[in-house]
């Protein structure tokens, strides 16, 4: 990109160091300060400013008491028992939701890619959970669960498959997975939207040889339609497990956190801590270790991104 | 550094309404209310004409976020002028020294021997002196269903004993499947449900001080509490999630037959059940009563440009008729005699329950804890107490920590 200025200038255009040449080089920067700026102040500078106050201790209702308090908040974080719990359920939620709405999104993507009446509808009807806004949701999801009224108690009942109803959300032992269903529902079109779009960039060539030579349906999944999608599949689970690991809305609207701290993630409790119990200092300590957490994520992200843009 | 992020982080928002603000005498008041009908245009434009040269802009902050936006407009350098406030965030408030005495100026006003009983003395801080002034209140008592209990021939509980043995009584299954689809009472695990906890528990002579949530008593308060769920199992199962929404809803749906809120939802309850419910003072438990007085006041910020309007204004609203007008809106009820003597918006049966209840009716603790005592630490411990997770002494150990570090 650089060099074609430099040959204009050759060509017979202004003299190179010139007015004009001075204003190209300066150009490119010019455009792009305001959104850099503009990302400085609103990603930055909050970034920059949540490490700084989880170095002190900082109450928002004592405003004379902001000390400096160097590590202790993360020495704090370790020894307390809510930020394991929190730890713990935050590794459940990543671990199973990624993978079950990656399978889920598979099976949707392979079924939509054949050929069957209807197929636009289906494929336009599939992407609903993903366009309803997270609240909405939720308090869907709490009224099928709901123990007196929830057509999800209902349905096993009439099949016999429970005896009694099961309190899903008020249960610590159910909670967590009952919210990781929700968001399994929610989040697998993206997957279905991103492999549907690899899966009709694989040439059709390919599976007619193969069925020339004899291999299997699974075969021809495992050796051309998995090795086809893999670029897809690998920046889907990326940024889908980034995005899952920071959400909190689904949770807070269903259950807060409770019952106890059965659906308490990391970042549900950094912001309780911050907005509820006005804890800025311990609860920006505990977003800049989960970012820390995340970090590998975000690198390997980037790494795909930049890829993909060269 | 913090005071300029956070004054940036609001200034975009308000710098616009700001030169109308900072007039020399406009008052920027900010309050909640539940309903979408907003009575202060009326009361504003009174207010004006009887105080010409004085300009109010009121504003209705959204419930959920209300005191969020209180403290950090405090932080930012941006608060209102006056605003509406509870007990549980006066020491909070005096930390922040956000809060404008108002003791001279109550004693100088001509209102002050129109205000209920005590009103005063209930809201007054812990320092000694007059923050707030009273605006409405209301004090919870036990809602129950008239029908059901004639139905089976019970009677209205009095004490824990009895609540236990009607709540037992009460829960059924009327349909034959095999489940329970009346529960006996309708628990609120969730945030806000420490009022009902308190009536079973804080009745029993027990108190924050260091040690006092460990005495064999407030263990067994708690205990009976989580036996009522567990062991006798009077709660819906999801009790230890149910917020008001839940509680309200379920009561009103005919899904339990008793439950604890206050005349603030009187009206609905009536309009979905008629003459079927009714109420009563909480029960007796441990040989004494406790119910939570729910307060609400006006106080003027220590920050306001105009102190002796933003006074006019608060007053203005307490005074006999306006304080009327004003708990009309709210559903709750006035804090001046002659508007309670000449009150009628709310069936008799209630307002006697509330009357009834006001002699053992207290605040929570004047403490910074109490906000994470209402907010945190009592919702988690008593859902992990419901759950199994911890005992009833874990719980009140947790309490306990809280006050007394």
């Amino acid at each position: 990109m650089t060099d074609t200025p430099f040959s204009v200038t050759a060509a017979g255009a202004p003299p190179k160091g010139g007015r004009a040449s001075l204003a190209r080089r300066v150009l490119p920067y010019a455009m792009l300060s305001p959104a850099v700026l503009v990302t400085l102040a609103i990603v930055f500078l909050p970034m920059a400013q949540a490490a700084w106050m989880s170095l002190h201790d900082y109450l928002l209702w004592k405003p004379s008491g902001f000390a400096f308090v160097g590590l202790k908040n993360f020495a704090a974080a370790l020894s307390d028992e809510v930020f394991w719990i929190s730890l713990k359920n935050t590794a459940i939620w990543i671990g199973l939701t990624v993978p079950a709405q990656m399978l889920l999104g598979l099976v949707t993507a392979l079924l939509l890619n054949q050929k069957f009446p209807w197929r636009p509808v289906a494929r336009a009807l599939i992407i609903i959970p993903w366009a309803l806004p997270s609240v909405v949701i939720a308090l869907m999801w709490v009224w099928i669960y709901d123990a007196n009224y929830g057509v999800l108690n209902e349905f096993l009942l009439r099949m016999d498959i429970l005896k009694s109803s099961i309190p899903w959300l008020a249960d610590p032992d159910t909670a967590l997975y009952a919210i990781i269903l929700t968001l399994t529902w929610q989040g697998f079109p993206f997957f279905a939207v991103m492999i549907l779009a690899g899966l009709q960039s694989i040439p059709r060539s390919y599976y007619e040889a193969a069925s020339i030579d004899g291999a299997s349906a699974w075969r021809q999944f495992w050796h051309i339609t998995l090795p086809g999608i893999s670029g897809v599949l690998v920046t889907a689970v990326l940024l889908r497990t980034i995005w899952v690991a920071n959400s909190i809305d689904v949770i807070f609207v269903m259950t807060g956190g409770g019952p106890g701290y059965a659906t308490y993630t990391l970042p549900l409790y950094a912001f309780v801590k911050s907005r509820t119990n006005l804890d800025f200092g311990y609860g920006s300590a505990l977003a800049v270790m989960f970012t820390i957490m995340l970090l590998g994520f975000v690198i390997l992200y980037l790494k795909r991104a930049g890829k993909a843009v060269n | 550094m913090k005071r300029t992020i956070l004054a940036a982080a609001l200034a975009a928002g308000t710098i616009l309404g700001a030169g109308s603000a900072l007039a020399d005498e406009t008052v920027r008041f900010w309050y909640h209310f539940d309903n979408a009908d907003n009575p202060m245009s009326a009361l504003v434009e009174k207010f004006e004409e009887e105080n010409p040269g004085i300009r109010i802009e009121a504003e209705n902050i959204p419930w959920n976020s209300y005191y969020d936006n209180l403290y950090t407009s405090i932080v930012a350098g941006n608060a209102p002028d006056a605003a509406m406030v509870k007990m549980f965030a006066q020491p909070r408030l005096l930390e922040m020294g956000a809060l404008e005495p108002v003791g001279e100026m109550v004693e100088a006003w001509e209102g002050k021997d129109d205000l209920l009983d005590n009103l005063l003395n209930l809201t007054r801080a812990s320092d000694g002196n007059t923050y707030y002034l009273p605006i409405q209140y209301v004090v919870l008592y036990l809602y129950y269903r008239q029908d059901m209990l004639d139905e089976l021939g019970l009677d209205v509980p009095g004490t824990c004993d009895e609540f236990r043995d009607v709540a037992m009584k009460l829960t059924r299954d009327t349909d034959g499947d095999g489940q329970p689809d009346v529960y006996g009472f309708g628990f609120r695990g969730g945030k806000g449900g420490h009022d009902h906890w308190g009536s079973f528990v804080l009745s029993r002579d027990v108190s924050f001080e260091p040690g006092g949530m460990l005495t064999e008593e407030a263990i067994a308060g708690t205990q009976f509490v989580v036996d009522l769920f567990r062991e006798d199992k009077v709660f819906p199962p999801s009790a230890p999630n149910d917020g008001f929404k839940e509680v309200i809803g379920a009561f009103q749906a005919g899904k339990t037959a008793m439950t604890i809120h206050h005349i603030g939802s009187s009206a609905d309850m009536v309009e979905a059940l008629g003459d079927k419910v009714s109420a009563t003072t909480v029960p007796e438990c441990g040989g004494g009563r406790w119910t939570a007085f729910g307060d609400e006041s006006t106080a003027i910020l220590s920050s306001a440009q105009n102190k002796e309007a933003a006074w006019k204004w608060i007053s203005f609203l307490s005074s006999a008729g306006n304080n009327a007008l004003f708990n009309e809106a709210t559903g709750q009820l006035p804090v001046t005699r002659t508007d309670s003597g000449s009150w009628t918006l709310h069936e008799k049966r209630f307002v006697d329950a509330t009357v009834n209840s006001l002699p053992f009716a207290e605040l929570l603790p004047n403490v910074p804890e109490t906000s994470d005592f209402v907010n945190t630490v009592w919702p988690v411990n008593m859902q992990r107490a419901l759950t199994g997770e911890i005992t009833a002494r874990e719980m009140n150990q947790a309490i306990d920590a809280l006050y007394n570090p």
